[in-house]
């Protein structure tokens, strides 16, 4: 079963005197900086089964949580316990490289999400099915569309088998043919006992995959619970978002 | 992130808090299938060489010639147009060009191998501190096709091959082993200071000049003579020179002193690396 629990998580960005982001080793050799916390005390947990969506506007720190969850980011403070294959689709070109061809990538990426060359190698051509790619799966990737991306980045997120699901309003580039993919593949995942943690603005479909909900707020979680419920206050406090249509 | 709480640092000080941050790791796929961080560098560095030299047949040919393209030209009019003193000249320029376009190529690769692999830092969790040896071991098999200068230069001078040929294997192990120790520090350094990295690049090109690269190191008295000795780059050339040209088995130091340095440089930069790595995903965003 998986599992993630998360006490007073803290991400912090330190920025020198033109306001880049430095690391903070880097940070010491400048004498003034500023600090910020895109994360700051942040205490969850997700069950089993779960589908959690992830509100807020921009800047919120919707993609900083699903970057700690994913292992792309480590916390400053706090502590996260992740219990789970994580597979994750976190921007628009899904850790794709532009000059390798859909196939090289996809076996690079299968390797660094886990899987050993000769299982990679053995699933390229699940990948490529799952993809939906066709002949375009042996072209660079540099002459694929944003939607093309993300169907490769999906297919090779799921080859994983993951057991937790991270989306970050990638699949809003997606076209509706294979958001239906990617929304059966969620169900199943949540179906099996896994988890999907969802952040984006297509409410309707974060309605249709979540029924929790954090609601995101100057990195913070400033209310959690049932995600139609949360969703009319964050709409209600001025923001936008489709209409939910159950 | 932009409405996020701030305020000002002087210095920075790490709470205690964030030492004693654990992340568990993922449970992992079955053993069998599971990658290994051989198969993450074999897997980093296929990538990075197939973008390099492309797709297809004529990519052996690319291999080939990519030597040729950066030093070769410079040896072949070293040997074949200018007349140059002592033996072998060409032979003996290229004992140190060759290794030392190893270290080069290896600091440029590093330099850009975290900003380069971008999309993929910014989307997955993984071995993110093998990225230096990745770009080091890329540009070690671009180095291998550089030996068919050896080959040439010994052919165009009559020097013919030795038993201590036999200690070629180590030598070239132990400059593999120096590219994959500054490495680590060129890719921190590439990654902190991108306005500067032409500098760091200078300073690496200066080391070859602090070193016996255009005159063999016995052709060099003096204070000069024991200063030289410091540079890490003098062991290498003039084991490379030993095995080669003089066909005698290297001194010990020329071996031992190159890895010491990277043992070191390895020993300081890479829990430093592996403690920034946490940080890419915010420097690179």
């Amino acid at each position: 079963m998986s599992r993630i629990r998360a006490d007073q998580l803290g991400v912090r960005f330190l920025f020198d005197r033109q306001r880049n982001v430095v690391s903070p080793a880097l940070a010491r050799l400048h004498r003034r900086g500023t600090a910020a916390w895109g994360l700051h005390d942040v205490t969850f947990s997700m069950e089993p089964g779960e589908g959690v969506a992830l509100i807020g506007p921009s800047g919120s720190g919707k993609t900083t949580l699903l970057r700690i969850i994913a292992g792309v980011l480590s916390p400053d403070h706090g502590r996260i316990e992740i219990e789970g294959r994580v597979a994750s689709l976190l921007s628009v070109e899904a850790g794709l490289l532009s000059v390798l061809t859909g196939r090289e990538n996809a076996l690079l990426l299968g390797v660094l999400a886990g899987l050993s060359r000769q299982r990679t190698r053995a699933v390229l051509d699940e990948i490529k099915s799952r993809s939906g790619l066709g002949g375009q799966f042996e072209l660079p990737v540099s002459s694929y569309s944003q939607g093309m991306r993300a169907r490769l980045g999906f297919a090779v997120a799921d080859a994983v088998d993951p057991e937790i699901l991270l989306l970050d309003e990638v699949h809003e580039a997606l076209d509706h043919e294979f958001r239906d993919v990617v929304e059966e593949r969620a169900r199943r995942i949540i179906g099996e006992g896994g988890i999907v943690v969802a952040a984006g603005h297509d409410h309707p479909m974060l309605a249709r995959l979540c029924s929790r909900a954090f609601l995101m707020s100057n990195g913070e979680i400033s209310s959690i619970g049932d995600f139609t419920g949360l969703q009319r206050t964050y709409v209600g406090l001025g923001h936008q978002g489709a209409p939910v249509t159950r | 992130m932009d409405g996020a709480r701030g305020g000002a640092y002087h210095p920075v000080v790490e709470s205690d808090a964030a030492r004693t941050v654990t992340i568990d790791a993922p449970r992992p796929v079955a053993q069998t299938t599971r990658a290994t961080a051989v198969d993450v560098l074999v897997s980093l560095t296929a990538s990075d060489l197939r973008a390099r030299y492309g797709r297809g047949p004529l990519r052996i040919f690319k291999w080939l010639l990519d030597p040729f393209a950066l030093v070769g030209v410079y040896l072949l009019l070293v040997t074949f147009v200018l007349s140059t003193g002592g033996r072998a000249p060409g032979l003996s320029i290229a004992c140190a060009v060759v290794p030392f376009q190893l270290i080069m190529s290896t600091v440029m690769n590093a330099m850009m191998a975290v900003t380069t692999r971008r999309t993929i830092i910014l989307n997955m969790g993984f071995r993110r501190a093998l990225i230096p040896v990745a770009s080091a071991l890329t540009e070690s098999v671009a180095f291998l096709a550089s030996f068919t200068l050896f080959m040439l230069m010994m052919a165009a001078y009559r020097v013919e091959p030795t038993s201590a040929l036999v200690w070629l294997p180590l030598v070239v192990a132990a400059n593999i082993f120096f590219a994959i120790g500054i490495a680590y520090p060129s890719s921190l350094f590439g990654l902190w200071f991108r306005d500067l990295r032409n500098f760091g690049l200078s300073f690496i090109r200066t080391l070859f000049f602090l070193a016996p690269g255009l005159v063999a190191f016995s052709q060099i008295h003096g204070r000069a003579h024991e200063w030289l000795q410091f540079n890490p780059l003098t062991g290498l050339f003039e084991a490379y020179r030993a095995v080669l040209l003089f066909g005698e088995a290297p001194a010990p130091w020329e071996i031992l002193y190159p890895c010491g340095c990277a043992l070191v440089m390895l020993l300081v930069f890479v829990p430093f690396y592996r403690s920034e790595q946490r940080q890419f995903a915010k420097i690179v965003e």
